[in-house]
């Protein structure tokens, strides 16, 4: 009987290798090929012209899951000293904006920061702006605040809060109340429990967390296209624009892509290396 | 627990709640705004609501968002359970194997799952085309379609594809606690195979799979990005939608969506939770559960007999779940239809409605932001157009690559009509291939409330006196062309040295801070809302803008600029040609031309429609047209002359272009 459920599988290895292997190997063989056919690694060798995109998308996707951390450690923290009834609602509250479309998020951010727009006005209205031109001399009529780098990464943190929330929430709530009781038993003051006991065990909800923000984070174009007003050019952009941009030439896309693909692997080695795989992306 | 400092902790949830949903509050409030901004408050009413059941556009993809959602989360949930199954019965070293391959969808970055499903469908479909050609030359019982294009049925399989792996991660888990000897145990206890999946992994397993379908369902309407790269140019998800409009005009319909899925959702959600509670209350009482009235099907005919039965209504069920898919796509197809493609904003959508009712042929209206846009999407299998309109250096850059269709005037009388300064240009000198749609002039759009001097030079872009207060256009021919101008070169210099120059200045320009961004049709709400001062943009669309911003000027510089002629053409292999032949007529007639002229205010090539325009408007709005405005949108002959047409580069400028436009952004 075995063998039988065994069959099971099988669709979906051919499934697999039809959608998910197959595509990344089209990839592969566009990278290595040149627009009229024919190997090269002449789109690898141009990637050189695009360092400072790579740096861009690295650093404002670091600093945004950074910030995604110091806000979703402690969130999820809190959320889970409280009782079920609280907790229960909490989640329900965090995970309700996944519902709303990503790009509606991302769109109620730009009515908000505009130069024209709800902060400035709510700025200008008490005054502030103009203190800030009373205290410093300068003369602004409103703070820029739309088409920033700072903007892009408050999209991001904005979009991808839940997924560092969750992972590191659903961590720390399964955590074994006996373990914490018998270190306060041992004397461990609430400090001591924290660092000693219930930070290390929450570490495989952290990496999981901090991929997920990560990842979405250093390939987004839509967010960086919005809030970035196209001055704040990203991997993400980079690649669209090959594709579906005002720059046709899919082969050195496919590169961009590939180039990005194996940083990701290599995160997840990283990450692998740390925490127990199968734990991760446990969200609900 | 320690109490003491709750208070504080809660304060602190308390701001991250704030902070994820006063922008959402802020949506809901403004779409009950009597105005059309998003910033001014002007009273409320429902009026967005009522705009919003009009707005095809919004509905139609809502309702793909949720078919998409739907079907992807019911497949995948099924398929996912069984793959589930099948691989935790294979040997460790094998599962963990294949569970790695699984993790790829997951853990990739969302555009790398789109680009890659996209190039393996368009490679696909190149191998369909010449197998089916091969067949159908073969043999003629049968005609196999040769042309297979990007559509709903990618967009399902691409969904399908990164919804699987969320469902196997979630039911995994459950498998792995449950305990296998109950299978065995079920087995011994005369049990068949189905029956202990039935009644003993299922039920083992459902909150796995709940949770499992839950995700997907929330990954699929979320999705943006694959949906992007895979859905093709006739089907559009809500995400799809709305991107396209932010990049356009923003009108609060999208506010008013937002509240009604903001409100279904939180009803939803407040439902599901109140169930939960009292189920758990329920368990906590150790109250026996009731048998739902699956778990009573399932005693009722567990006898042998059912068999066949239940076997062929399983294969019932499943044909009418493929019947009604098919209905659901194939509805859509049974109708005559048009697929047009075209330029941003432009068109009076009266037209579309009016040409429906009169023929009975569906418009499938698309825009894309510009003429490199377009070619991209042409380019990379994602379009299935019958008619494009397009600028006319694009439209040589078609012809020369042989991807338009020769069109067949007999059809389109109403070509006689269009005055002889618009056909016959050098881009299609015999004049086969298209019909002329608008003409205009490029210029510079400031806000006289922000700039005190008259402007009447491109030097105003690259000023330091306005910085941060520029937008630069977005796409690199005509970024580069008034930089040429302004340099003094012609637009359509070959000259490398040239073009670099002229490149120098926009990226000196963009390091000192000059530009605010670089934008398309993103320019209307801009420029309307005195959120930047000086753009530069088509004549047309400024009078628009003028329409909603008394301060905005125009002006065409002294240093000369592009006049442009956009133009009609079928593409290739197009599989409604007539169809496109009669639409291009229709819009080519007088009345469609003077409608069109009087929402778009692009001036129109028809002879008539361009003489009568004037008379039409006064007749229309009661007062006198503007011979200012009129002058903006047909310009006399003493502007034209300082204007040039783009023609075609060659592949090696192009590719120059290409380049340092990528430059810009880095």
């Amino acid at each position: 009987m075995k063998n039988k459920r065994s069959l099971f599988a099988v669709p979906y290895v051919g499934w697999m290798a039809l959608f998910v292997v197959a595509p990344i190997v089209m990839v592969v063989i566009y990278a290595f090929s040149a627009a009229s056919g024919g190997f090269t690694l002449e789109h690898f060798a141009s990637m050189g012209t695009y360092a400072s995109v790579f740096t861009r998308s690295f650093w404002l996707a670091l600093l945004a899951t950074l910030i995604c951390l110091l806000i979703g450690y402690p969130a999820a923290y809190f959320i889970s000293r409280e009782g079920p009834r609280f907790q229960r609602v909490a989640m329900m509250l965090i995970m309700l904006p996944m519902w709303m479309n990503f790009l509606l998020r991302t769109y109620s951010w730009m009515s908000v920061l505009e130069n024209n727009g709800l902060l400035n006005r709510f700025f200008s209205a008490i005054g502030l702006i103009g203190l800030v031109n009373g205290l410093f001399g300068t003369n602004l009529e409103y703070f820029p605040m739309i088409n920033t780098q700072g903007a892009v990464v408050l999209g991001m943190v904005y979009n991808y809060l839940p997924f560092m929330i969750l992972p590191i929430y659903s961590v720390i709530e399964k955590m074994d109340g006996s373990l914490l009781e018998a270190a306060r038993d041992l004397g461990a003051g609430s400090g001591r429990v924290f660092w000693k006991v219930i930070l290390p065990l929450s570490l495989p909800g952290v990496l999981s967390g901090v991929t997920m923000v990560f990842v979405p984070s250093v390939s987004t174009f839509a967010i960086s296209r919005l809030l970035g007003g196209g001055t704040q050019m990203m991997l993400g952009d980079l690649i669209e624009q090959q594709f579906l941009g005002g720059a046709y030439n899919p082969h050195l896309g496919a590169a961009i892509s590939l180039v990005m693909m194996v940083i990701v692997v290599v995160c997840m080695v990283v990450m692998n290396h740390f925490g127990d795989g199968e734990e991760q992306a446990v969200m609900l | 627990m320690k109490k003491t400092n709750r208070g504080g902790s809660r304060f602190l949830i308390g701001l991250m709640f704030l902070f994820l949903y006063l922008p959402i509050f802020l949506l809901i409030i403004f779409s009950f705004n009597a105005g059309d901004s998003s910033a001014v408050w002007r009273g409320f009413s429902l009026h967005w609501y009522s705009e919003l059941f009009g707005n095809r556009l919004i509905m139609e993809s809502l309702y793909m968002t949720l078919l998409v959602s739907l079907l992807a989360t019911v497949i995948s949930t099924a398929a996912g359970t069984f793959a589930a199954i099948g691989l935790y019965s294979l040997s460790r070293r094998k599962r963990d194997a294949l569970l790695v391959i699984n993790d790829i969808p997951m853990m990739n970055a969302d555009i790398v799952t789109g680009v890659s499903l996209c190039l393996f469908f368009v490679a696909f479909f190149q191998g369909w085309g010449a197998f089916a050609k091969w067949i159908n030359g073969m043999q003629s019982a049968f005609e196999l379609p040769t042309r297979l294009t990007l559509g709903f049925g990618t967009l399902l399989l691409a969904h399908i594809a990164f919804n699987i792996p969320y469902v196997i991660l979630n039911v995994a888990p459950r498998l792995r606690q449950m305990d296998r000897n109950l299978v065995d145990a079920a087995q011994d206890l005369g049990c068949t195979w189905m029956q202990a999946f039935w009644r003993v992994i299922l039920p083992e397993i459902k909150p796995g799979i709940v949770s499992g379908a839950l995700i997907a369902f929330t990954m699929s309407v979320d999705d943006f990005v694959i949906s992007y790269f895979t859905a093709g140019s006739s089907t559009s998800t809500l995400s799809m939608a709305i991107y396209g409009m932010t990049k356009r005009r923003i009108t609060p319909e999208i506010n008013a969506v937002s509240t009604l899925l903001f409100l279904t959702v939180l009803t939803l959600l407040v439902i599901v939770n109140v169930r939960e509670a009292r189920q758990e209350r329920r368990s906590a009482s150790m109250e026996p559960r009731k048998l739902t009235w699956m778990e009573h099907l399932a005693v009722r005919t567990s006898g042998p007999r059912w068999k066949w039965v239940k076997r062929g209504a399983g294969a019932a069920m499943a044909c009418c779940f493929v019947a009604v898919v098919m209905f659901l796509t194939g509805a859509t197809s049974s109708r005559p239809v048009v697929n047009v493609c075209s330029l941003g904003e432009y068109i009076d959508t009266d037209l579309i409605t009016q040409f429906e009712e009169e023929t009975g042929i569906r418009v499938n209206y698309q825009t894309v932001e510009s003429n490199e846009t377009l070619y991209s999407l042409l380019k990379s299998g994602g379009a299935d157009y019958d008619v494009v309109v397009t600028s006319d250096y694009m439209i040589a850059k078609f012809i020369e690559e042989d991807m338009l269709e020769t069109l067949d005037y007999g059809n389109i009388p109403n070509f006689e009509l269009m005055d002889e300064r618009f056909t016959n240009l050098y881009f299609d000198p015999e004049n086969q291939y298209t019909v002329p749609y608008t003409w205009g002039t490029l210029g510079i759009i400031y806000n006289t409330s922000m700039v005190e001097e008259e402007i009447t030079s491109w030097s105003a872009l690259y000023d330091d006196k306005y910085a941060g207060n520029v937008l630069l256009i977005n796409n690199s021919r005509d970024a580069l062309a008034e930089a040429l101008f302004y340099l003094g070169y012609s637009a359509n210099t070959t000259d490398a040295s040239e073009i670099r120059e002229a490149f120098a200045l926009i990226a000196d320009a963009n390091r000192r801070g000059v530009f605010q961004g670089k934008v398309s049709d993103e320019v209307f709400q801009k420029m309307e809302g005195g959120n930047a001062a000086i753009a530069t943009y088509y004549a047309g669309d400024y009078l628009t803008m003028a329409e909603n911003n008394e301060d905005l000027a125009y002006v065409v510089p002294e240093e000369g600029s592009n006049w442009f002629v956009d133009a009609m053409c079928v593409l290739k292999d197009a599989p409604h040609k007539l169809e496109a032949e009669m639409w291009i007529n229709f819009i080519a007639s007088t009345e469609a031309n003077l409608a069109n002229m009087d929402y778009i205010w692009y001036a129109s090539p028809n002879r008539e429609a361009l003489e009568e325009y004037p008379a039409y408007y006064e007749e229309l709005y009661g007062e006198e047209l503007d011979q200012e405005t009129y002058e903006i949108m047909a310009a006399p002959p003493e502007v034209l002359e300082r204007c040039e047409v783009y023609e075609n580069l060659p592949p090696e400028t192009l590719q120059l272009y290409s380049q340092l436009w990528v430059e810009l952004g880095t």
